[in-house]
């Protein structure tokens, strides 16, 4: 049936089969490229990711919750995926994974426990970004992975980290198929890595038929795969992923019915969408992310805790809000409390308001009452939502006194600054994968690090997110959050801004869009109505 | 006279790699000079930290001091490897394999486009000197070249595509749903004339023209107005007028006498422009998503991923050389004089 379609269409096609085919295949356009099959290698784009999560399996996948009208992943529910089941011992120290017993790899053969332990010990072992993410689950080294028999694994904790589960279903905890890589590993490559950057060892909902980077990349649906929470095939057949790098390209495709899915289109584009007849918009805010100015808590003026309450109480929120995303997201900033706050979430709206008396009265207390300079950076990425956000902080801040220079820096150039520590004053957007209080703390406010946006340093907070992580309790768990982020309010190492939206424009026929934690469009939930 | 064009051009070439290497030391050392350091830019993964950067500009030899780095480099260039991207993930000699066709094809057909507008255009408007046609031809040229491309190309796409809906959508060299045609030469329109497929010919004939006309309006002034300034100065000098004065037809003057004087500048002038427009199609690349270098170089660029661009600069050098001794090859064909100097 499928083979039918498929030589119609090179010979051609016939009208219905060529109209049927049309109709089960997915056209998606994206600006960025993917630059490997094998998402845990270096420089691995944010496209390769949800090329990953199509192509492969994890042994686990959180499941999706409805927001309002849209889809979006649910990191409270886990499930298994190439896992039938699981079970958790009463100290939280061993899961016992058991695989599905029918499952097969994409070549046919079975998947068995074995391949499952030479995956996780490759994770851990290998030279690429899995080993770092990992050992945020306490997953460090390959004797924690333990085969039981041929459909039972068992991974041991040292502690019981809370995020060990969670780190099951991040793009990096691909399951591979072992026997196939370890064929074309070498001596100096014993994982495959070389290999799998452009093969792959999948068992996934979607194989890869052919790959061109920079151009296209085919996927042909999977038959037997078994990952789905109902157990049912993914809808559509084929799902062709094109990159076309210009961004109204990208809508006249849509809008002109030819293309069916598109991520990243241009702000200014999507109201003109959301009108037309043929395309719709699923809108809604990344609920894993932030934007944020930040300020390098290390460097003089900053270092200064009232100077930066100064400058959070300068900005101009809601004129922001408005020129920066024209309004499409979750406000972070005019919280209602004020020293502790109503829940352990996060983010979540901080009390920061715009009051010009204050900060110029703060900056006084801080012994600058005639302001300083400074500079303040963003990346040409990100010009079109940072540029009218970098003009509206030079003007707040001038009023106040403080002269900011606006620089725009090439990527390459802030992410080598940033990493160094070397601005003083910026903005910038994170996401999280694993959207838990602890983990955002943990991540963005500890430790020397990249992502320790304003090298904050911080005994208390060291402390609290140590407990925090390996805290069985609860409530004692909410309790340590809460002081988490009543530090971060009290210190304002940074200023939150908001959560942008993620705008998915599709054509009105596809339906059953999920915001994922990797921000990438996940085929296997999309359907054609 | 054939072994007098071969000498010359021997001589051309070797004069052209003490040019050629300098390209490649410069370009080096300016990628390592510019800020931004490609380790850190690509080891950027969610919870990656300076362990992972440290690693990986161990395994991109960027550990290393300069010079060490340098000969490392000419040395795997003498052998063929020119690195690996890490935008694309490939060897950068296959990325540019698979993409210097494309952008030459593209860039080809809006040459052949532009000179069979831009030759007539001129010589009818220095034959009719201050007439309308004169100042028609003035003001395409002026449009042509004050709208920048990537305008152009939105326009037409708006126009033809978005509009009216002649155009197939302006997305890569072919139909994605179409098959290419195989590989012989990687030029579409030649591979799928040798394979005899007129239906894909025709299709990538389509995919082809709205990009290619774009580039074509860019390059048109400097070619329409070179013509024109060109024959001017032929049309008004001794031997035309004593051609007239013999009562030769006005068709044989201009043609025979006239045009073919006047083309040694016109010539030069589309040298240059072949070379610009193949570095410098990088706009169009982008608006219609065609797979060429510019596009690949540009993107490597603001990644500060070194090896495509060094491969990328010395790739147009060498194109450069080598269309300026053709250009110097048919000099002495339209200008015998040359080939005796």
């Amino acid at each position: 049936m499928q083979g039918a379609a498929g030589a119609a269409l090179l010979a051609g096609g016939s009208g219905s089969a060529m109209a049927q085919s049309r109709a089960e295949t997915l056209r998606y356009v994206t600006g960025a490229t993917i630059n490997t099959l094998d998402t845990t290698m270096f420089g691995a784009t944010r496209e390769s990711f949800g090329l990953s999560m199509n192509v492969y399996d994890r042994l686990f996948t959180f499941g999706r919750k409805k927001v309002a009208d849209y889809w979006v992943f649910d990191p409270a529910t886990i499930r298994g995926e190439l896992a039938k089941s699981y079970s958790i011992s009463p100290d939280s120290k061993v899961i016992t994974i058991t695989l599905r017993p029918d499952a097969t790899w994409h070549d046919g053969t079975p998947v068995t426990a074995e391949d499952v332990k030479w995956s996780l010990d490759r994770a851990v072992s290998a030279k690429s970004l899995a080993g770092p993410q990992f050992t945020t689950g306490s997953l460090t080294k390959p004797e924690q992975f333990k085969i039981v028999d041929t459909q039972t694994v068992t991974v041991t904790l040292d502690k019981p980290d809370r995020l060990a589960l969670a780190n099951l279903c991040v793009p990096y905890a691909m399951m591979i198929n072992s026997r196939l890589a370890r064929k074309n590993a070498t001596a100096e490559d014993p994982w495959a890595q070389e290999w799998m950057k452009t093969n792959t060892a999948a068992s996934g909902a979607y194989i890869v038929e052919s790959h061109k980077p920079g151009e296209s990349t085919v996927l042909r649906r999977n038959d037997k795969w078994l990952g789905a929470a109902d157990g049912a095939l993914a809808n559509f057949r084929r799902i062709i992923i094109q990159t076309v790098p210009e961004p109204a390209t990208r809508a006249n495709l849509i809008e002109r019915g030819d293309a069916d899915l598109a991520i990243d289109l241009a702000a200014s584009d999507l109201p003109t969408l959301e009108k037309s007849a043929k395309s719709k918009v699923v809108s809604m805010p990344q609920t894993n992310g932030f934007t944020h100015i930040s300020m390098n808590t290390q460097l003089a003026p900053f270092d200064n805790p009232k100077v930066r309450q100064a400058i959070a109480a300068a900005l101009p929120y809601e004129d922001m809000f408005k020129a920066a995303i024209f309004g499409r997201g979750r406000k972070l900033y005019d919280g209602t409390w004020s020293t502790t706050p109503p829940d352990a979430s996060f983010p979540q709206p901080i009390p920061n308001k715009t009051d010009p008396a204050l900060a110029k009265k703060l900056l006084g207390e801080a012994g600058f009452p005639n302001g300083f300079s400074t500079t303040f950076a963003f990346t040409v990425g990100q010009a079109a939502t940072a540029e009218p956000l970098a003009a509206l902080v030079k003007e707040a801040l001038g009023k106040a006194g403080i002269q900011v220079e606006i620089q725009k820096k090439p990527d390459a150039e802030f992410n080598t600054l940033a990493s160094e520590r070397k601005m003083p004053f910026f903005t910038d957007g994170a996401t999280a994968w694993l959207p838990y209080t602890y983990y955002f703390f943990y991540l963005y406010f500890t430790r020397e690090q990249r992502w320790n946006f304003s090298s904050f340093k911080s005994t208390k907070m060291e402390e609290l997110t140590l407990d925090a992580r390996y805290q069985t309790d609860q409530a004692k768990y909410d309790d340590d959050c809460k002081k988490m982020i009543e530090i971060f309010t009290a210190e304002t190492p940074l200023i939150m801004l908001w959560q942008p939206n993620h705008d998915a424009v599709m054509a009105k026929s596809v339906d059953g869009y999920t915001y994922q934690f990797y921000r990438q469009a996940d085929f296997r939930d999309l359907k054609r109505v | 006279m054939l072994a007098g064009i071969a000498r010359r051009v021997g001589r051309r070439f070797l004069a052209s790699i003490p040019a050629l290497l300098g390209v490649v030391i410069v370009t080096f050392t300016l990628m390592r000079v510019l800020p931004g350091d490609p380790a850190t830019f690509f080891a950027s993964g969610p919870s990656a930290g300076q362990a992972e950067i440290e690693e990986l500009r161990r395994t991109m030899g960027l550990d290393k001091p300069i010079p060490v780095q340098l000969v490392r480099y000419l040395g795997e260039i003498a052998r063929g490897d020119f690195g690996r991207s890490m935008t694309t993930g490939q060897p950068v000699v296959l990325d540019i394999q698979r993409r210097l066709p494309a952008s030459l094809e593209l860039t080809c057909t809006a040459l052949v486009i532009a000179l069979f507008l831009s030759l007539p255009l001129g010589i009818f408007a220095a034959l009719r000197q201050g007439s309308l046609v004169d100042h028609a031809v003035r003001m395409l040229c002026t449009l042509g070249v004050c709208v920048p491309t990537f305008v152009s190309g939105l326009l037409l796409i708006y126009a033809f595509y978005y509009l009216l809906g002649w155009a197939p959508d302006p997305t890569a060299r072919i139909d994605i749903f179409a098959s290419a045609p195989p590989d012989i030469t990687g030029f579409y329109l030649i591979d799928f004339a040798l394979t005899g497929d007129g239906e894909g010919w025709w299709a990538a004939f389509r995919q082809l023209l709205l990009p290619a006309v774009t580039m074509a309006l860019f390059v048109l002034a400097p070619l329409a107005r070179m013509t024109r300034a060109s024959m001017l100065a032929v049309l008004g000098s001794d031997f035309i007028r004593t051609a007239h004065a013999m009562g030769l037809s006005r068709p044989r003057i201009i043609v025979a006498y006239a045009l073919r004087n006047a083309l040694l500048p016109v010539l030069t002038i589309t040298g240059i422009v072949f070379s610009t427009m193949l570095g410098a199609n990088v706009l169009v690349e982008k608006v219609f998503s065609w797979p060429g270098v510019a596009s690949y170089a540009l993107d490597a660029l603001l990644a500060s991923d070194y090896a495509p661009v060094q491969a990328f600069v010395l790739l147009m050098a060498s194109i450069f050389v080598l269309v300026n001794v053709t250009i110097d090859v048919l000099y002495g064909i339209a200008d015998p004089r040359v080939s005796v100097a």
